[in-house]
């Protein structure tokens, strides 16, 4: 299925915390400094629901999304108040894609596991928590996997600070 | 008096201690195996046929630092690991020797500026005998690093303290 009837499908079974498409788009030449969108469509879901989305993606008979390719995060820039959370499914048995997006407030950036529906997250949702410091609510094994244990701040967010030294260890 | 001459046949030679020890350390520096990232693999290609590391005495690779002389630091060292750069150097026994290895065990190198996690060189967590320049350094580098170090310990003494402090 393409992107539309893979979002169709989504409205037909009412898929929870569906919120809308998000398509591609040239830039308009008549508007001043528009740049368009690039990349792929993808379906805005809400964060605090995206566990049953994918659950719904996992088990149609339509869909059947068996793999979770991809979790990530990005802090899309310094003065904006939320953090987005990408998700890419794969479904071998029909060879389609889906990229799903959820918007999370930095401020408290909090959110249900998926690890329930697709133990394939653990390792990206570790990632995602350590380095722009978001809790997955519900995660078997929320150690950070790439930072030391005691790392002070989330590297990946823009408004990171450097630490001055690390256990004696200048950075300067 | 008694001349010496001609009385031990080919059984005696004389030398200095220094020459014999700095000959004996330099004549078999042996490194560990230990790589941080893609220097490694120009470590690698060293120790191999092609460029023959075992041409200085200096092929035989130990998986223990206890039986290795020398610490090639191939590779970017982040806080994680430095630690553990720590703990392997201070398992070496004495004498020994550090190599940095490239521009990240250098100073950095292109992490310099926005890597969180990566130390700004490597002689931030062990004394270093030698810089090697390059990203990654040149197979012949590193055998001139080789060379480097093995020159100054053909300059040390027994005697004499050496000039930078462990």
């Amino acid at each position: 299925m393409d992107f539309q009837a893979i979002h169709d499908r989504l409205r037909a079974v009412a898929a929870p915390g569906l919120v809308s498409a998000d398509l591609p788009r040239k830039p308009d030449p008549k508007v001043k400094k528009d740049k368009g969108r690039a990349g792929d469509p993808f379906v805005l879901v809400e964060a605090q629901r995206l566990v049953e989305f994918l659950e719904v993606c996992r088990d149609d008979d339509r869909l059947k999304f068996e793999q979770l390719i991809d979790l990530s995060a990005t802090d899309p820039a310094k003065d904006d108040a939320q953090l987005w959370i990408n998700v890419q499914l794969l479904s071998l048995k029909f060879r389609h894609r889906l990229a799903i997006k959820c918007l999370l407030p930095k401020a408290a950036p909090s959110m249900p596991s998926t690890v329930p529906v697709y133990r394939a997250s653990q390792w990206h949702e570790r990632e995602c928590a350590e380095m722009f410091g978001i809790t997955f609510v519900g995660h078997p094994d929320p150690r950070n996997i790439l930072l030391p244990d005691d790392w002070v701040g989330s590297p990946m967010r823009k408004d990171y600070e450097f630490p001055k030294e690390y256990h004696g260890i200048s950075c300067e | 008096m008694l001349s010496l001459e001609n009385q031990f046949e080919e059984n005696v030679l004389t030398t200095k201690v220094d020459w014999l020890i700095n000959w004996a350390r330099l004549s078999s520096i042996w490194p560990m195996t230990f790589g941080l990232a893609c220097c490694a693999i120009e470590m690698m290609a060293v120790g191999a046929a092609h460029h023959d590391l075992d041409r200085f005495g200096a092929g035989a690779f130990r998986a223990s630092p206890r039986q290795a002389d020398l610490m090639i630091v191939a590779g970017t060292v982040n806080f994680k690991m430095a630690e553990r750069v720590k703990r392997l150097y201070d398992q070496m026994p004495s004498p020994k020797y550090v190599i940095a290895m490239g521009a990240c065990a250098t100073g950095g190198g292109p992490y310099y500026k926005y890597g969180y996690t990566v130390v700004k060189g490597v002689d931030r967590v062990v004394p270093v005998d030698v810089y090697i320049a390059g990203c990654p350094p040149r197979p012949e580098a590193l055998l001139e690093g080789l060379m480097k170090l093995q020159e100054k310990i053909r300059n040390s003494s027994v005697i004499r303290k050496p000039a930078r402090t462990a």
